[in-house]
Parts: structure tokens; C-alpha cells; sequence
């Protein structure tokens, strides 16, 4: 089985700062991949190089066999990589259907004249979009909150939303940056669930950052450890939990991190 | 690992930096366009050395007076992160109220004393314009941007824009429509001549002025304990109000620095195009604008320069490019389009880019 | 809670004094003549009035000071997300009438005095020969003789008796006692707003719902038939002023249509009455005379541009001030069809496309075409160089851009004619009828017009709204809120922001070609600055992003002015200070888009807002604040700050 996503020695650098030191890293289809590391190891700095934000000054990322770089991110969310992200973005004054219906900006084909006209077709491809965005709602247990407006929207749930709504583009890997931070042991407990069923049920393979070692340790396959940009680690979580260098990097100060990461932001 | 390292490259060209690309190609294409015209029509004309020289004298005094206005700008936009866009109207305020001391002062017949008399008269003249300007500066910051500082960015745009519509009218409907106009005292009204090259009094003294004034202000940045306040508050309101730092109080002496070289740049601006009236702050004040702008905005000595730099090219660039002087308020806003679009950070980088987000 | 000091009274005293003054030296009491004291002191009386309430309630009035939820100020217009300031209704204090008393007196007493030392100043320095300034003494003397109550010539001959100054500081003083007792008798009377729930109650029945709704649907057609009605040969009700009256009429009369098309139900009801509506717009433009159908078509005019740059910076929210450009480029395009001045440059294109050069060239209807896909291209070269910039920078390079057009259209005279204009752009026809065959009996050429702005903004507000219901709409929303999301989402950027300038550009381009017929000569000051300052104001009085909104905000801004020909020369200065005013105030509009109504605060502080419950209060004090906005710019004594 060949690896959907294949980064290949990739490396990032912010002015003399090498943010993403020659990472290589494979990811199967289906799986659920963490990525882990202490604050500031370039796991974000990564996933912005995966959808477009930054273009890496070297290496190579492979998507079903095609490169990803130089794309700009609307044309790499088309190829099918979603994300969410840490300090949640959300399209604020939008109703939480709205922003499921806008991440499925790519799916919708009617030409604007279509709209103009509400031509048989556009109105059907509508209908379709909304009823898959209440779908899609439902399944990460919105379906109440669809026409509330998404500030309004309790912050656990606003999560959730931005995981609905990066399934809108119907994505076959998704990328989701500390889905769990900030929330309460039940909120992460519904995450948790969430990505497993993401997987199952919607046959999405995912890629995470996080930082809860619950959360990485119950819900991810395989563990990749990043520590000052470059790869330390990668395996089960078991190998990565007794690797003596992500030990030594990472999981002796582990409480604390847990901690602080928490409440704190890029 | 050499390939991939060039794919990278190669990849990145014909993907997200293709409009990148396009402006380039653009820009290149302006700039070619420029040198041609400059080399076959502006050079070809055959005027002498000393048009040019007195042109290029006739800007940086411009460029004096628009860099005044340019840190009322700077200022306020490094602080508030807000165009304030009624400022070339403080600017117009403090020329008009130079005009009535002005004529205040003639009626004494101060101008026509002994050269102290006429010395300090002017001084006075100045310091009532930059009076004027810091009261009108300060009721705006109070009335129509106070009350929005946590809103939306929009929102104090739009209002300052109606701040603007406001005073211009509300001058027009007090003073009239007709300009007022700026009569100069005989000791300043002549010139000096070195070789061909003519320099009027009031050129070399507005320019001498406005450079004292910028030192002045420089200096009351850099060296002194409210400058340090500013900077303070430019850099994070927040943090600075819990160091103790009265950030009400800082911004409204900002806004008074600003307003007080504004009111010197209105009597200024007033003496070198012997008229005031109530439009004419708008136009230079888009200019110092753009000076701003070019300088790279909320950097002060970037201002300072963007504003001599753009004074220059106003003035030489109609001949040089050999087109109807009417045309320089088109080269200075193609100016400020292009800097925009090439380098948003202007010319000497904005000071505090990341923050305006 | 504050309580009232004296210096607090003399500051609101200075405050009124610097107020009234602007109104004096702006010639207001010269205008109003001998009325003009009573006048100035009602509006003081209004202003103490919004002052002491507002100290006695203890609000500071200003923007709440929550950050946003980001930290970092947004781009929408419109309140933030949480705009609820708990501090804004508190009870008023128990003790203190005596107090409000005093400081009312204070405060007048200030005023009064201050007010009438300058006017003795004044009076005086005239009387005894002194001349102020050319342009004082020009406007000084009739206003001081107007608030003092004496002619001119008196106070130049220093004949105005110093009762007459006393009398002014008495009715200043009156001003401020009136204030503080109104504020002390609301206290004392109703402390909960007692006779205002009662009210509400007793209005709240189901008859007097749909009595009012019933009402609020049929007002426009009443209207419309009373329009008509004077427009009979014949009759006549207002005698000289039948024209003015009409015309305002007829303003208020379409912007009840747009509350009646609020009124009604979805359904049934809304399939009667919205196609009675459309067909009662339809025959004003044959019931009204040259003069009011000609105000109506700017009106509607500007309900194009409105439509078009609300695209721009209402749905997508790229803030344009250049939008001029278009405007201008529609009506040079279709002058440059339609008119008999030929450029060089246009007849040489002429002969190269072998095309032999008569006059007009193009009618309207084939000429529109052009106009559109020129303002389109248009649209789309000045849209290319500022994709990349946002807010503010975006804001002054497409200032940049309009300032430019205005120099090249004076300065090409070759291409452009100069300051002289295009002179003579032929008239709309139709079906191949000239225009006057058909525009000389029952529909007068500006009927003609009007009618032509009203089916055209109909179509523009059709497309503008289905594009916005569709993906495209959708994208731009998304933008706007987060443009690198948008992006990371799907979003081509170039595309969709492109798209809004483009369609944004032609809707400007139809406008402008009707402008140019409308005109007939066109010059390039027609296309000032303030032509883009007006589409962005009416948008944003109206209510940014609603189309409903926007015929309002054009109803107000272009048409009222004209109802007020007397005030003409203040209304600039006034539409500026309401511009600011409205930002404070209510940064959403007259009439919010439904996107931005459903923005409320969150549940759980919808709890905490008094106001939420009791809407006919909240009501009423929209309505003090409209009587505070009235009465001075410094009107920080409003309560309505959310979004409704």
C-alpha cells in the first residue's frame, strides 16, 4: 500500500530560523497519524506548508502521487487536504450551515448566471449542498445549532464546526490542528470519538497536532515527534512512548506542557 | 537532496506566484515606459542645468511641508492603526487661522517693523496656526474617533472621512468660498540668486523650518520620557497601560504633535501658495499620504524622506517625463499605487507591519 | 455612577456654548431670523437634556470597550460580535433631583452668559465702527442681530439695549432649568419606565398589531392615490409649495413601500401585495411632473451605484472609494456614442474599423452593452493591481484611482473635451420610437428616465440579491470575514474578488450611462470625489449589505436634499456629521441586512440586556437619540447600541 501523503525532506526557514528541518514522513490511507512536540517544534509551520500557506524552500510533498508545492491552498484543498486550525477560524458572522456550506465552495459547479437565474439544476445542486451540510452537521452532533450564528456558538462546538466544515470539501485527508486544546475531559472524549469515526464512517484518513498524550496516545495509529523542526521520532504510540529521545525532548516535562499548552496560542 | 530543492523552485513559479509575477511584469513594463520617456522626451527638451536645480528646489521645499503632514499621519497610524484622514483638513485649519493672524498682524502694521518685530510677528503667526490645528485635532480625536477605538476598522475610516467632509464645509459655510490670500511681509517676499539658480526667502525658510521641526520631533520621541510612552503604546497598548502608561493621555498628545506640525505645514503652505481655502488641505493631504506611505507608515524618518522623495519627483517629474505639469497629482497617486503594490511596506519597511494584520 | 459636580454642569455649559456657537458662525440665526433665539434654545434645552440624563444614569455612552472576540478589530462594518455593556441601563439614583436642578441651572447659566458676552462683544466692537474680519463682518452682524432680536442696522449704530442681553442669559437659563426638570420629573414618574410599559401593554393587543400592519401595507398605495390625486389638473392643496410637498410625498411614499414589503407575510399575502407594490412604482413615474420625476431618477440613480459598490464593499468587503471611475466611464462611454462632439482619437479608431462616423452612433439600448463591458474592464484593470491589499491601503489607492480618472477626463481635452463636457447625449428611444414621440404626453422625459432607473435598479437589486443567496455570495461573505480561511477553504481569491469589482463596476456603468442621458451635457465634475463619498454614504446610513436599506439611504441622501432646496448649503456639513454620528451610533444602518440582524449577542448576555425584553422602550430611546443627534454632535447618551 502506497502512502497517500509523502513529505519528502522538507525544510521551512524563517529568516535564519529553520522552522522545518529535512522532514520525511509517509502517511497511509486510513490511518490516524499524530504529531506531536514541544511548543514551537514547527508542527503548525508544517501543516501551512502541507496547505499552501508556506511554500517550503526545499523538498518535496507527494499527494496521491502529486506534488503539492507551489499550489496555492484553494487549489490544494481541491485535491482534496482539509485542515482546521489551532486558534479557531471560523467565519465569524456566519451561521454554522453557512460555513459547512462555504467549505463546499469546490463541490458546487452552477455558473454564477445559474444562480442569477435559479435554473432547475443550480437550485437542485442547493438543495444537495444544504442537505449535505446538515449531514455533515449531524454527524459531528450540530444539527440543532445550524442556523446559529457561529461567535455564538459555544467553544468546544465551534471546534467541531470547523471539523464540519472542513469536511464540506469531502477531503480524503484532513489535517487537524489541536482539535482537542482547550477543552473539557468530555469535549475531548467527543472529539476523540470524532476521529475515530471520521476515519470509520467517512473514510477520511487524518493527520493531527496535539498536544493531550491521552488524546495522541488512545486515538492515534502511528506518533511522528518534532522537536526544533527536525523528525526525532516515528512509530506506535508505544515505541514513540519509550523512545529515549522524545522522553528526553518531550514527554519528561509532559504535565507541564500539558498545562500551558492549553491556553496558549501560536 | 539537489532535486527535489529545484522542483521546489520550479513549482513555485507557475503556482501562487503568477500574479506575483503578472504585477512584476507590470511594474517592469511602467518603469521601461518612464526611462523612455525621461530619456527621449524629458532630457531631449534641452533645458539647462539651473531649471532642474531650481526645480529640485522647489520640491524639497514641497516635500518639507508634506513631510510635516506625513507624521501627523505616521504618528497617528503607528498608534491607532488608523488612517486619519481629516488630517490634511487640520492641516487647512492652521492656514486659516495663519491667515488671520496674518492679516491681524498686518493691520498692526508688525510686518512692516524693524526685522526682530517681523521675526517674532511670524513666529506668532505660526504658533496661532499650530494652536488652531492642535484644538481642532484633539475635538476629533475626542468626538468621532474616541468613541471607536474598539470598533471595527471600518468604522473610524468612514467616520473620519465624514470628520473630513465636515470641516472642509463647515469652513466654506464660516469663511466662504473664496480663497484667502496669504499677502507676505516685504523681508521675506524677496530672494536670492546664486548663479542662475533664483531662491526665494520663504522656500529656503520653510524648509529650514521644517527640518528644525522634525529634529524637534525626533527628538521628543527618542529622548524623552513621553516619547518612550509612545513608543510604548505604538508597540502594545495593553502591556504599556499596565507598565502605567496613560494611553488616553498618549494618544491624545499624539494627536496634538500631529496637529501642531500640520497647523505649521497649513501657514506654511500658505505662504508658498499665497492661498488658503477650504479644500485646500485635502489634495496635500492625500500627498502626505502617500509620502507616508512611501516612507513605509508608522516610521518616522521614513516619512520624512518619502515626503522629500515624493516632493521631488512632483516637482521634476511633468518635465522630465515631458507631460503638462497638471498632470503631477497623477504621477503622485500612480506613485502610491505602485509602491503599494510592490512594496507595501514602503520604502525604509514599516515599522510595525505584522501588527495591523 | 456619577454624580453631578459643578464642574461637570459648567462643561456641559461650554460644551452647549461651543455647539451653539458652531451654529451661529455657520448662519444659522440669520437664517431663521427672528425665531432664531427660541430655536437655539430648545436645541441647548435638548442637548442639557441628553447630558443630565445621561449623568444621572451614569453611562459614559461611548463604543463599548470589549475587545472583540479575535483581539484584533475586523474589518465588517456593524457592531462587533459582543456589543453588550452591562453598564448601559442602570437605575437612576435615588437622591439628586435638587442636584439636577442646580447643575441644569449651571449649565444654562453658563451658556446663556458666554453667549452673551460675545454677542455684546460683538455688538459692540460693530456699533462703535471697529471692522473684525472681511469675512466676519459679513457673516457676524445678521446672525448677532438675529439672536439678540434686533435689526443689523441697530447694532450698527449701537442702539441694542442691554436688556436685550439679559434676556438671553435668562433664556439660556430657562433652557437648562426646563432640561433638569424634565429629567427629575421622568425620575420621579416613572422610575421603571412605568407609563411606557403601560403603554406597550395596552398596544400590545392582537387588533392593534394587525391594525398597524394593515396600516403599515396600505400607507404607500394611500399615498401613491393622494399623489395622484393633486397631480389632476386643477387640483391644488399647498399652493406654491405643491411641488416641494409632493416630492417629499413621494419620498416617503416609496421608502413606506419598502416597510410595507417588511409588513407583510411570507405566502399568500406576499404574493399580492409585493406585485401591488411594484405596479404602484410603476405608475409614479406617470403621476409625478418633470420636477419631482427628475429627483426620483437620481434617486434611483443612485440606487444602481448603491447596489453595485454594496457588492463591492458590503458583500465582499473591499472598502472602494474610487468607485467614481465606473460611474464615469459608463456615462464618457455612452457620451462618446451618442453625442455629436467626436474625438480625434475616436475618429481615427472609426476609420480604421472603416466605419463611417454619423451621429449618434449607437442608441441607448445597443450603446448599453458597451457601457456595461467597458465599466466591467474597467472594473477589472483597476481590481488587478489591488488584489493584494487590504482596509485602509485598499481605501486610498482606489481614492488613488478615482482622482486620477477625474485629471485625465479634465486634461484629455482631445479624448474628453476637457471642462467643457460632451454636450448633447442623445435620449433613450424604444423599439426604434424617438424619444419624444412617445415622452410628450402622459410620460414627461424625465417620467421617461425614471422609469428606465426604476426597472434598471429592479434588475441590478435582483441580480445583486441572487448572487449574494448563491456560492458566489457565500465566498464573498467568507472573504470578507477571513481572507487566508477563505482561501484554505476553496476560495480563488483573483476569481471572486475580481468578480465583485467586475459586476460591481457594471452596475456603476448602467448607472452611468442613465446619468449621461439623464444629463444630456456631462462634464468631468460631475464625477467628483463626492460621488463615491455619496454611494458609500447611503449605503452605509441605509444599512451596509441590504438592498432595501440602500433605496432608503438613497431616498434620504439624494432625495431629501432636494425637498430642502432653503438648506441646501447645509446639507454637506450636516450628511458629514451624521456620517460620524451614525458610526457611533449605529454602525449597521437604518435598515440592517438580515446577515447582520441575526447577529446578536450570545444567549446567555441576551439575558443580561434589559433592553431585550422591553422593545418598546428600547424603541423610544432610538428615538431620544435621534433627538440627541438633532440637538449636537457629542450625543454619546444613546442606549441603543445593539444591532437590532
Amino acid at each position: 500500500m502506497t502512502a497517500l501523503l509523502s513529505i519528502q525532506a522538507v525544510t521551512k526557514v524563517f529568516g535564519g530560523l529553520t522552522a522545518v528541518d529535512n522532514v520525511n514522513l509517509d502517511i497511509e490511507e486510513r490511518s490516524i497519524t499524530s504529531l506531536i512536540g514541544p511548543n514551537g517544534a514547527g508542527k503548525t509551520t508544517l501543516f501551512n506548508c502541507l496547505t499552501g500557506l508556506h511554500t517550503p524552500e526545499a523538498g518535496q510533498i507527494l499527494f496521491d502521487g502529486r506534488s503539492l508545492i507551489g499550489l496555492r491552498p484553494d487549489e490544494i484543498i481541491a485535491r482534496g487536504v482539509a485542515r482546521t486550525y489551532q486558534n479557531i477560524r471560523l467565519f465569524g458572522r456566519m451561521t454554522a450551515l453557512e460555513n459547512v456550506l462555504v467549505g463546499q465552495h469546490l463541490q458546487l459547479r452552477a455558473s454564477h448566471w445559474s444562480a442569477v437565474l435559479r435554473s432547475a439544476r443550480q437550485q437542485a445542486e442547493e438543495r444537495a449542498a444544504r442537505s449535505f451540510a446538515l449531514e455533515l452537521l449531524a454527524f459531528v452532533g450540530l444539527e440543532s445549532h445550524a442556523e446559529v450564528v457561529s461567535t455564538n456558538l459555544p467553544y468546544g462546538e465551534q471546534r467541531l464546526l470547523e471539523v464540519a466544515r472542513a469536511l464540506g470539501s469531502r477531503p480524503s485527508l484532513l489535517l487537524l490542528d489541536e482539535p482537542a486544546a482547550g477543552m473539557n475531559p468530555s469535549e475531548t472524549d467527543r472529539m476523540m470519538e470524532l476521529v475515530h469515526r471520521l476515519r470509520d464512517e467517512k473514510g477520511v484518513t487524518v493527520f493531527l497536532i496535539e498536544h493531550d498524550m491521552k488524546v495522541v496516545m488512545s486515538v492515534s495509529e502511528s506518533v511522528a515527534v518534532l522537536d526544533y523542526g527536525e523528525k526525532i521520532a516515528e512509530g506506535t504510540p508505544e515505541e514513540v512512548r519509550a523512545n529515549a529521545r522524545v522522553v528526553e525532548a518531550y514527554l519528561g516535562p509532559e504535565v507541564v506542557l500539558q498545562d500551558t499548552v492549553a491556553t496558549s496560542d501560536i | 537532496m539537489a532535486p527535489s530543492r529545484l522542483t521546489a523552485q520550479v513549482a513555485g513559479v507557475n503556482g501562487k506566484t503568477a500574479l506575483r509575477f503578472l504585477l512584476r511584469a507590470f511594474g517592469a513594463a511602467i518603469l521601461v515606459l518612464v526611462i523612455w520617456r525621461v530619456t527621449t522626451v524629458g532630457l531631449a527638451e534641452g533645458y539647462p542645468a539651473s531649471f532642474w536645480i531650481s526645480q529640485a528646489l522647489n520640491g524639497l521645499v514641497l516635500g518639507g511641508v508634506y513631510a510635516l503632514v506625513a507624521l501627523g499621519y505616521t504618528l497617528v497610524y503607528g498608534i491607532l492603526f488608523m488612517i486619519n484622514f481629516a488630517h490634511g483638513e487640520v492641516m487647512m485649519i492652521g492656514g486659516i487661522a495663519g491667515f488671520f493672524a496674518l492679516q491681524f498682524s498686518q493691520a498692526r502694521g508688525w510686518l512692516e517693523g524693524p526685522w526682530p518685530v517681523v521675526v517674532v510677528a511670524l513666529l506668532l503667526i505660526m504658533l496661532f496656526g499650530m494652536a488652531a490645528s492642535v484644538l481642532i485635532g484633539v475635538t476629533l480625536e475626542r468626538l468621532a474617533y474616541r468613541p471607536l477605538r474598539q470598533a471595527p476598522r471600518l468604522v473610524p475610516l468612514i467616520s473620519a472621512i465624514g470628520a473630513s467632509l465636515f470641516l472642509q464645509y463647515s469652513v466654506l459655510l464660516i469663511f466662504g468660498v473664496s480663497p484667502h490670500s496669504y499677502r507676505k511681509p516685504a523681508l521675506i517676499s524677496g530672494g536670492m540668486r546664486m548663479g542662475d539658480v533664483f531662491i526665494p526667502y520663504t522656500g529656503a525658510i520653510i524648509f529650514v523650518t521644517s527640518i528644525l521641526l522634525m529634529l524637534a520631533l525626533y527628538f521628543i520621541i527618542q529622548r524623552t520620557k513621553l516619547g518612550r510612552a509612545m513608543r510604548a503604546v505604538a508597540e502594545d497598548r495593553a502591556t504599556a497601560s499596565l507598565m502605567g502608561v496613560d494611553v488616553n493621555a498618549v494618544i491624545v498628545i499624539t494627536f496634538m504633535l500631529g496637529s501642531a506640525l500640520a497647523g505649521a505645514a497649513g501657514v506654511m503652505l500658505g505662504f508658498h501658495n499665497t492661498v488658503v481655502k477650504f479644500n485646500s488641505g485635502f489634495v496635500p493631504g492625500l500627498k502626505a499620504f502617500t509620502a507616508a506611505v512611501l516612507g513605509g507608515i508608522g516610521n518616522i524618518p521614513g516619512a520624512m524622506f518619502g515626503a522629500l522623495i515624493l516632493g521631488l519627483i512632483e516637482a521634476i517629474g511633468p518635465s522630465a517625463l515631458g507631460i503638462p505639469t497638471e498632470y503631477k497629482d497623477v504621477i503622485a497617486f500612480t506613485l502610491l499605487v505602485l509602491i503599494l503594490i510592490f512594496r507595501p511596506s514602503g520604502l525604509f519597511g514599516e515599522v510595525l507591519s505584522e501588527k495591523k494584520a | 455612577m456619577t454624580p453631578i459636580r459643578a464642574n461637570g454642569a459648567i462643561r456641559n455649559g461650554l460644551i452647549a456654548f461651543a455647539f451653539l456657537g458652531y451654529l451661529i458662525l455657520i448662519g444659522i440665526p440669520g437664517r431663521i431670523g427672528g425665531a432664531a433665539l427660541p430655536v437655539l434654545a430648545l436645541v441647548a434645552a435638548l442637548f442639557f437634556w441628553v447630558r443630565l440624563r445621561r449623568d444621572a444614569s451614569g453611562t459614559d455612552g461611548s463604543f463599548p470597550q470589549t475587545a472583540s472576540p479575535t483581539g484584533k478589530p475586523g474589518w465588517e462594518i456593524g457592531a462587533p460580535g459582543h456589543t453588550v455593556s452591562q453598564e448601559q441601563v442602570m437605575p437612576l439614583p435615588g437622591a439628586g433631583g435638587a442636584l439636577a436642578i442646580r447643575s441644569g441651572l449651571l449649565a444654562g447659566i453658563t451658556t446663556g452668559l458666554l453667549i452673551a458676552i460675545v454677542s455684546f462683544a460683538f455688538a459692540s466692537a460693530i456699533g462703535s465702527g471697529a471692522s473684525i474680519q472681511p469675512v466676519l463682518d459679513k457673516i457676524v452682524p445678521v446672525n448677532v442681530a438675529a439672536l439678540i432680536g434686533v435689526s443689523p442696522g441697530q447694532i450698527a449704530n449701537d442702539e441694542v439695549p442691554t436688556l436685550r442681553y439679559l434676556l438671553l442669559v435668562l433664556i439660556f437659563t430657562a433652557a437648562g432649568l426646563l432640561a433638569a426638570l424634565a429629567v427629575v420629573a421622568a425620575r420621579v414618574r416613572n422610575p421603571q419606565k412605568a407609563p411606557v410599559a403601560r403603554l406597550s401593554k395596552s398596544l400590545d393587543s392582537q387588533l392593534y398589531r394587525t391594525v398597524a400592519r394593515f396600516t403599515g401595507i396600505l400607507l404607500p398605495f394611500l399615498l401613491l392615490a393622494y399623489i395622484a390625486w393633486l397631480g389632476i389638473p386643477g387640483v391644488s392643496a399647498f399652493g406654491s409649495n405643491e411641488g416641494t410637498v409632493r416630492l417629499l410625498l413621494t419620498l416617503i411614499a416609496t421608502g413606506s413601500g419598502l416597510f410595507a414589503l417588511r409588513l407583510v407575510r411570507p405566502g399568500r399575502e406576499q404574493n399580492v401585495v409585493a406585485p401591488l407594490l411594484a405596479l404602484g412604482a410603476l405608475t409614479m413615474p406617470f403621476i409625478l411632473d418633470q420636477f419631482q420625476n427628475s429627483v426620483m431618477g437620481l434617486v434611483f440613480i443612485f440606487v444602481m451605484m448603491g447596489l453595485g459598490l454594496n457588492i463591492v464593499v458590503g458583500y465582499a468587503g473591499l472598502l472602494d472609494l474610487g468607485y467614481v471611475a465606473f460611474f464615469a466611464i459608463g456615462a464618457y462611454t455612452y457620451a462618446f456614442l451618442s453625442a455629436p462632439f467626436s474625438s480625434p482619437y475616436i475618429s481615427s479608431l472609426l476609420n480604421l474599423l472603416a466605419i463611417s462616423p454619423e451621429i449618434p452612433l449607437l442608441g441607448y439600448w445597443t450603446a448599453l452593452p458597451v457601457a456595461m463591458l467597458t465599466a466591467a474592464i474597467g472594473g477589472i484593470l483597476l481590481g488587478i493591481p489591488v488584489l493584494r491589499l487590504r482596509g485602509d491601503y485598499l481605501a486610498i489607492v482606489t481614492l488613488g484611482f478615482g482622482e486620477i480618472i477625474r485629471l485625465f477626463m479634465l486634461n484629455l481635452g482631445e479624448l474628453t473635451n476637457g471642462p467643457r463636457g460632451i454636450l448633447e447625449i442623445s435620449q433613450p428611444g424604444l423599439f426604434g420610437l424617438a424619444p419624444q414621440s412617445f415622452s410628450s404626453g402622459f410620460l414627461s422625459s424625465q417620467g421617461w428616465i425614471f422609469l428606465l432607473a426604476l426597472i434598471s435598479s429592479a434588475l441590478v437589486a435582483f441580480v445583486a440579491i441572487r448572487l449574494n443567496d448563491s456560492r458566489l455570495g457565500r465566498a464573498w461573505f467568507a472573504m470578507q470575514e477571513d481572507e487566508d480561511v477563505a482561501e484554505a477553504t476553496g476560495v480563488h481569491l483573483v476569481r471572486t474578488k475580481l468578480l465583485a469589482f467586475a459586476i460591481g463596476a457594471t452596475f456603476a456603468g448602467m448607472a452611468g450611462q442613465l446619468y449621461a442621458s439623464r444629463q444630456i451635457n456631462i462634464f468631468p465634475e460631475n464625477f467628483s470625489l463626492f460621488v463615491s463619498i455619496d454611494a458609500l454614504a447611503l449605503i452605509i446610513v441605509g444599512g451596509i449589505g441590504s438592498p432595501a436599506g440602500i433605496v432608503l439611504g438613497a431616498l434620504a441622501l439624494k432625495g431629501l436634499p432636494e425637498v430642502l432646496r432653503g438648506v441646501d448649503e447645509y446639507r454637506i456639513v450636516t450628511f458629514a456629521a451624521l456620517l460620524v454620528i451614525m458610526m457611533i451610533v449605529r454602525p449597521a444602518g437604518i435598515l440592517p441586512s438580515a446577515r447582520r440582524r441575526t447577529q446578536v449577542a450570545a444567549p446567555d448576555e441576551q439575558a443580561l440586556t434589559p433592553g431585550a425584553e422591553e422593545p418598546v422602550a428600547k424603541e423610544l430611546d432610538g428615538d431620544t437619540a435621534r433627538q440627541a443627534q438633532a440637538a449636537s454632535p457629542q450625543s454619546e447618551a444613546v442606549r441603543d447600541k445593539e444591532d437590532q
